[in-house]
Formats: structure tokens, C-alpha cells, sequence
């Protein structure tokens, strides 16, 4: 019933969406800008599970919301290939090829897309150490979101301050225990 | 001394809502069931009522892209890079009450023989105004079409006269935090103040460069850089600099404002070219203001061939 209501509310923004599309000036830079920090705000909503855990478990919700944000990073993605290069497939592996703010979301979305794959109880068993290079995401769709603009706004540094540490959570808990000492 | 004290709720006569808008505000009123039928009607209808009314000016139409289908005034009036207010392109229509246009003084000064100031009620009441349709292209990937009223920058320059010296133009917007929000963050600004911008001297003789007062027949909205700013339409938005105080004649290049921050990406030409990537997009198309898709950006804006000529011989792809 809970992740019901969940996955409703994770909806919402999508309905703002076409409905707000309709009278914005510039529509397909909107539906990016829309469509990515919806993702990336996910994204990191996914990641903060864990660390908060100990507060409140809500992992159970953790698949859902990665679920969504892989939803509206598709959205990102469609919009890209659909109307911003227009069906044009060549001039999108060009501009993935040439240009690092490009293949920076493309390689993402193409880990997103294998992550959303393996979701599944079964898949995810076979597949659950590959999930963590959810963390490369994280820091590619960081860059990717700040290079997007032509200057660094709060909302870029926030971000980054965010990954920064929701990675350094993951180095303290995860990867440091496992160093061994010399002695 | 008679001194006349202004009670908290006076407000000047040209603050006063306009009764056409007044009555306006009553047909808006009358929409509200419409509100649930079309979101985009309302919002257009809102926008009309909540305009502070401009004023209206004498000019005379010319030729100039009169085949061109033009964007509306509320799109050109809502969807603006004015970092002095915001780097959100909506904030400067909301933020922008705070810039005073008059009394508004331009020097032109450096390399000529008539230093002067114009203040800018002589260039309302006694220059020839006229109105010209042009594309105008953002360095972003956007664009829009703007009935733009003002005159040339040739007929201010020649009443200057430029020296030999005169190489290049430069132009300072405005510096005063008192009108401009971002100018009071110092380090923490969106970009290094005053904004400058400039051009080569046969540039800003070219017939195409304008310097406009006004758009869609009335004075500049505030936020899109009243009272006076330049308008070269075969070059990206950003040369078009907005609410100028100072215009210099000088000797060598100046630094633009957007060359300064990023001169691997921004250039001091800019001109508009669709073979010429930005290193982060595509500039070979673009997306008209209000529409879905995309059309061909064209060489120099459609402008070819009225500049083309201004250079032949460079190499674009390093001039950029």
C-alpha cells in the first residue's frame, strides 16, 4: 500500500511536466532541465538510504525510487534523440563521440539502463556488485549537470557538496574497514 | 519651504493601472473557469494584466525582416540572460523593477574628436527612431524574432568622429548594485562586473548594427536592457550587451566579458555559424522560442550577405 502511494507520488513530477511543458518558452531545454534534475535529485534520494538507515530503514523504497530515477533520465535521453537531434541517429553518435558533456550523460544513462535491467530479485543476485558502479553515475551525472551551464549556480555546488558526501559515507564505511593493516 | 510629504500609500500617476488594463483584469477575471480548460491561455492572459505599461514611441517601419515571423512580446520579455539580476533566464522579468532607466547618460569617449555625452531623452525626442525585424540567436541554442526600435550605432559614432586610431568599440553596461542585485555579491557574482563587450570598427559601421531603445513599439522592458542596448543580429546574443552607460573608441581589441571567463568557448567575433561547435553543443541547429522543433541555424544568422565580406580571409573555425 505504502510503495502504492510511492509510486504515485514519484509520478507527479511527470504530470507537472506536460502540463508545464505547454506554455514554457524554450520547451525542449526545459523538459532537459526537468527531466535531469528530477533524475539526479532521485539519484541521490536512492543513495541516502543507506547512510540514513540507522535514523530511519527505508531501504525497502530503494529500488523504487532508482527505478524512477532511471525513468526520467529515459525521458532525458528520448528528448535528446526525439526532438533535441530530431531522430537524427548520426548526429547523435557524433555528438556523443565529440563532446564530453555528451558522452558523460550517455554513459550513465547506459548504466542506468543495465542497472533497471537487473533489478529484478533474480538478476539482482547476479548482478548486485556490478549495481555499485551506481557511485561512477553519481559522479558523471554531477559533472554532466554542471557543465550544462554556462556558469556554476548553488544549486550545481549543492550537488556537488551532496556527492561528495555521499561519497565520502561510502569510502568511510565501505572501502576503509577493508584496507588491511601492515601489522 | 513648502515640503510635501508623501504618505506611505502614494503611488505616482504613471504607476497607476492603465484602464484598458484595469478593464483587462476584468475579462481575466471572467476566464476563471476557462483556467481549468487551457493552462496557456490563462498564462498569456495573466501576463497582458500584470505588465507595467510602457511607453509608446514615434518611429518609422523599414523592410528589415519583414518576411520574418515574429516571436511575442511576452516571450521576448520572459525569457532573458541578464546576470545582473539572475542566471535563471525568467528571474530578470520579476527582478528587473530595481533598474532605473531615466535619467540615463551614454559617454562616448577615447579615440575621437568629439568627446560627448547623449542623454537618452535626445535620442527619444530628436534622432530619426525606426523599427527593424531581426533574428536574434543565443550562443545557448535558442532563438527568437524581435521588432527591435532604435537607430544605428553608425549615426551616434559619426557624430563622435572617430579618429585614424579608432580600431575597435567597447561598451561597459551599467555598474550600480543599487540597480543591479548581483552586483553587490563581489567575488561571489555570477560574472566579473561590468559587463563589456565590443567590436571591430568596421563592425559597428556595418548598416546591420543597432542600437535599440525599444521593441514591439514602445520603450525597452527593463529586462531586456533598458534603456539602450546594442543589437548585432549576425552575432550570439551575448555581444548584444544590455543597458549601456559607456562606449569607448579605442586602439586595441578589447576583452569581453564572456572571452574573460571562458576563452576556449567564447570568443571576442562570436559571429553566428552552425559549423562552428560550442566544445559542449551543437550549434548547427536551433530552437525557435515556443516551438518543439528545431530549424537550421543559417551562416552569420541569414546576415550574409550583408557581412560576409567583413571577413574574408579569417579563419572562423580559430576566430570564433
Amino acid at each position: 500500500m505504502k510503495k502504492a502511494f510511492l509510486f504515485v507520488i514519484l509520478l507527479l513530477p511527470f504530470l507537472y511536466l506536460l502540463w508545464s511543458v505547454q506554455t514554457e518558452n524554450d520547451p525542449i531545454k526545459y523538459i532537459f532541465t526537468f527531466t535531469g534534475l528530477s533524475s539526479l535529485v532521485l539519484l541521490i534520494t536512492s543513495l541516502s538510504l543507506r547512510p540514513i538507515k540507522k535514523v530511519i530503514n527505508l531501504m525497502r523504497y530503494r529500488k523504487m525510487i532508482g527505478l524512477y530515477a532511471f525513468f526520467y533520465a529515459f525521458l532525458h535521453f528520448l528528448n535528446f534523440y526525439i526532438l533535441d537531434a530530431q531522430l537524427d541517429f548520426a548526429f547523435v553518435v557524433k555528438e556523443t563521440i565529440d563532446k564530453p558533456f555528451v558522452y558523460l550523460g550517455m554513459i550513465s544513462f547506459l548504466i542506468l539502463f543495465f542497472m533497471a535491467l537487473t533489478s529484478t530479485k533474480k538478476l539482482f543476485l547476479k548482478f548486485n556488485k556490478q549495481h555499485k558502479a551506481v557511485y561512477l553515475v553519481l559522479i558523471l551525472v554531477t559533472i554532466h549537470a554542471s557543465i550544462a551551464q554556462k556558469v556554476l549556480s548553488s544549486l550545481e555546488y549543492t550537488f556537488i557538496v551532496v556527492t561528495c558526501i555521499l561519497l565520502g559515507y561510502r569510502f568511510y564505511t565501505m572501502v576503509l574497514p577493508n584496507i588491511k593493516p601492515y601489522s | 519651504m513648502n515640503i510635501l510629504k508623501k504618505p506611505d500609500w502614494y503611488i505616482s500617476e504613471n504607476e497607476v493601472t492603465d484602464e484598458t488594463l484595469f478593464e483587462k483584469r476584468r475579462d481575466f477575471l471572467k476566464l476563471g473557469a476557462a483556467a481549468l480548460v487551457s493552462s496557456s491561455v490563462v498564462a498569456e492572459k495573466l501576463a497582458a494584466v500584470e505588465k507595467i505599461p510602457r511607453q509608446a514611441l514615434d518611429f518609422k517601419k523599414t523592410s528589415f525582416g519583414k518576411d520574418l515571423e515574429l516571436n511575442s512580446f511576452d516571450q521576448a520579455s520572459t525569457y532573458n540572460n541578464f546576470y545582473e539580476f539572475s542566471l535563471n533566464k525568467k528571474d530578470p522579468a520579476k527582478l528587473a523593477h530595481t533598474l532605473k532607466p531615466t535619467p540615463w547618460e551614454i559617454e562616448i569617449s577615447g579615440e575621437v574628436e568629439n568627446p560627448m555625452y547623449i542623454d537618452l531623452q535626445e535620442i527619444f525626442s530628436s534622432y530619426p527612431l525606426e523599427e527593424r525585424i531581426y533574428r536574434f540567436r543565443c550562443v545557448e541554442g535558442w532563438s527568437m524574432v524581435v521588432p527591435w526600435i532604435g537607430i544605428t550605432l553608425a549615426h551616434i559614432l559619426k557624430k563622435a568622429k572617430p579618429t585614424s586610431k579608432a580600431k575597435y568599440v567597447k561598451f561597459i553596461t551599467e555598474l550600480d548594485p543599487e540597480m543591479f542585485p548581483d552586483q553587490r555579491r563581489g567575488i561571489f557574482g555570477n560574472i566579473p562586473y561590468p559587463y563589456v563587450e565590443g567590436l571591430r570598427i568596421d563592425e559597428a559601421m556595418n548598416n546591420l548594427t543597432f542600437m535599440a531603445v525599444g521593441m514591439y513599439g514602445k520603450v525597452l522592458p527593463n529586462q531586456n536592457g533598458a534603456p539602450i542596448r546594442l543589437v548585432v543580429p549576425w552575432k550570439y546574443g551575448f555581444k548584444s550587451i544590455k543597458s549601456i552607460v559607456n562606449i569607448e573608441l579605442v586602439e586595441e581589441e578589447p576583452l569581453n566579458t564572456w572571452k574573460q571567463i571562458n576563452p576556449t568557448e567564447y570568443g571576442f567575433y562570436a559571429n553566428v555559424n552552425p559549423k562552428v561547435d560550442h566544445p559542449r553543443w551543437s550549434q548547427a541547429r536551433e530552437r525557435k522560442l515556443g516551438s518543439f522543433f528545431k530549424v537550421k541555424t543559417e551562416m552569420f544568422n541569414g546576415y550574409s550577405n550583408e557581412v560576409a565580406s567583413l571577413y574574408k580571409n579569417m579563419d572562423l573555425r580559430k576566430l570564433y
